[in-house]
């Protein structure tokens, strides 16, 4: 039986920022599902209501529902909890580092990025 | 009784603008594939109207300011097409998220390497305006860096503006005497600055 590709969920208040990550995603040569944008914390859980998602990808500084708030709200989840969900941000200080990985983060890139990496980092995580 | 306002150590502004300018250098480099050059020292902020576009961070905690980055639109619209591999040859939506994004990962790894001495500080979204004849004004600040960039597009100009928080000094002091405090409290000095007498009667600064 054929299994179903991957849905993923790109949260990033920016769309710069979502069409790079769509590129970069579309590079890593694996067969993807639907790959749903959210602009915040608020919308990506509505989104996640409607459709299963194997991966997301969030910023950590947006409006009305941060990344980190939406990680929380996440693994407070039965649903969620095991969602694995990359930090995508440019709080790189350590500090903040260790906040999102105590909450439950899968990985952590900081922007700026090397799309190189980033595509091998998704690729090795869409693959597990 | 004696209130003591702390001091904190932060890097000289020569020193933040080379700060600012690595991280503008990396940003260049690893989204845009393009090369940066540095064309001018830094120097004193000048608040002279311009066209273009300005886009804005808020800094906060223990130095409370902003980040900015200042461009022509046409650089806006180089700079957009290289992150996004789009071709832009007007200032659009697209253009001015392009810039926000550009300037939040420009000023947040300012402020990345900024934290190490500082302690953590909080950066709000970015303010992105397009328009003509646009003039600024700024409150006082300790500190006020520029740094001016060329690139193949065009040139951009990254400022970042700082003041101690309210109930915080702060001093600048050599990258030598940062490195020689490391691992200590960051609140180097203490000076008494208030007596604070009965309540009710006027305060002596001191």
């Amino acid at each position: 039986m054929k299994t179903e590709p991957p849905n993923l969920l790109i949260v990033d208040d920016s769309t710069a920022i979502r069409k790079i990550l769509l590129r970069v995603l579309n590079q890593t040569g694996l067969e993807l599902g639907h790959v749903l944008e959210a602009g915040d914390g608020k919308e990506a859980l509505k989104l996640l209501e409607g459709q299963d998602v194997s991966l997301v990808l969030s910023d950590i500084n947006m409006p009305n529902m941060d990344g980190l708030e939406l990680l929380r709200a996440l693994r407070g989840s039965p649903r969620w909890h095991d969602l694995p969900v990359v930090m995508i941000t440019t709080e790189g200080g350590q500090a903040r580092v260790q906040e999102a990985i105590e909450l439950g983060a899968t990985s952590y890139v900081r922007k700026p990025f090397s799309a190189d990496l980033l595509r091998d980092k998704l690729a090795a995580l869409l693959s597990k | 009784m004696t209130s003591e306002q702390p001091r904190m150590a932060i890097p000289l502004p020569s020193e933040m603008a080379d700060m600012l300018f690595s991280t503008t250098q990396e940003v260049f480099t690893s989204m845009l594939g393009s090369d940066i050059q540095r064309v001018s020292a830094p120097e004193a902020e000048r608040s002279t109207p311009f066209d273009g576009v300005l886009s804005l961070i808020g800094l906060a905690g223990a130095l409370i300011g902003n980040g900015a980055l200042v461009c022509s639109a046409e650089a806006a619209c180089d700079l957009s097409s290289h992150l996004l591999c789009t071709e832009f040859s007007q200032v659009d939506e697209e253009v001015l998220d392009a810039v926000g994004e550009i300037t939040n990962m420009i000023v947040g790894g300012f402020k990345n390497l900024l934290e190490s001495h500082v302690g953590m500080l909080q950066m709000s979204i970015p303010s992105v305006i397009f328009g003509k004849n646009i003039c600024t004004r700024d409150a006082k600040a300790d500190v006020a860096v520029v740094v001016r960039c060329a690139f193949p597009g065009g040139e951009v100009a990254l400022t970042v503006r700082l003041a101690a928080a309210p109930g915080t000094m702060c001093r600048p002091v050599s990258k030598e005497r940062l490195e020689n405090s490391a691992g200590k409290p960051i609140l180097i000095v203490k000076a008494p600055v208030c007596k604070i007498k009965e309540p009710g009667t006027p305060v002596d600064e001191g």
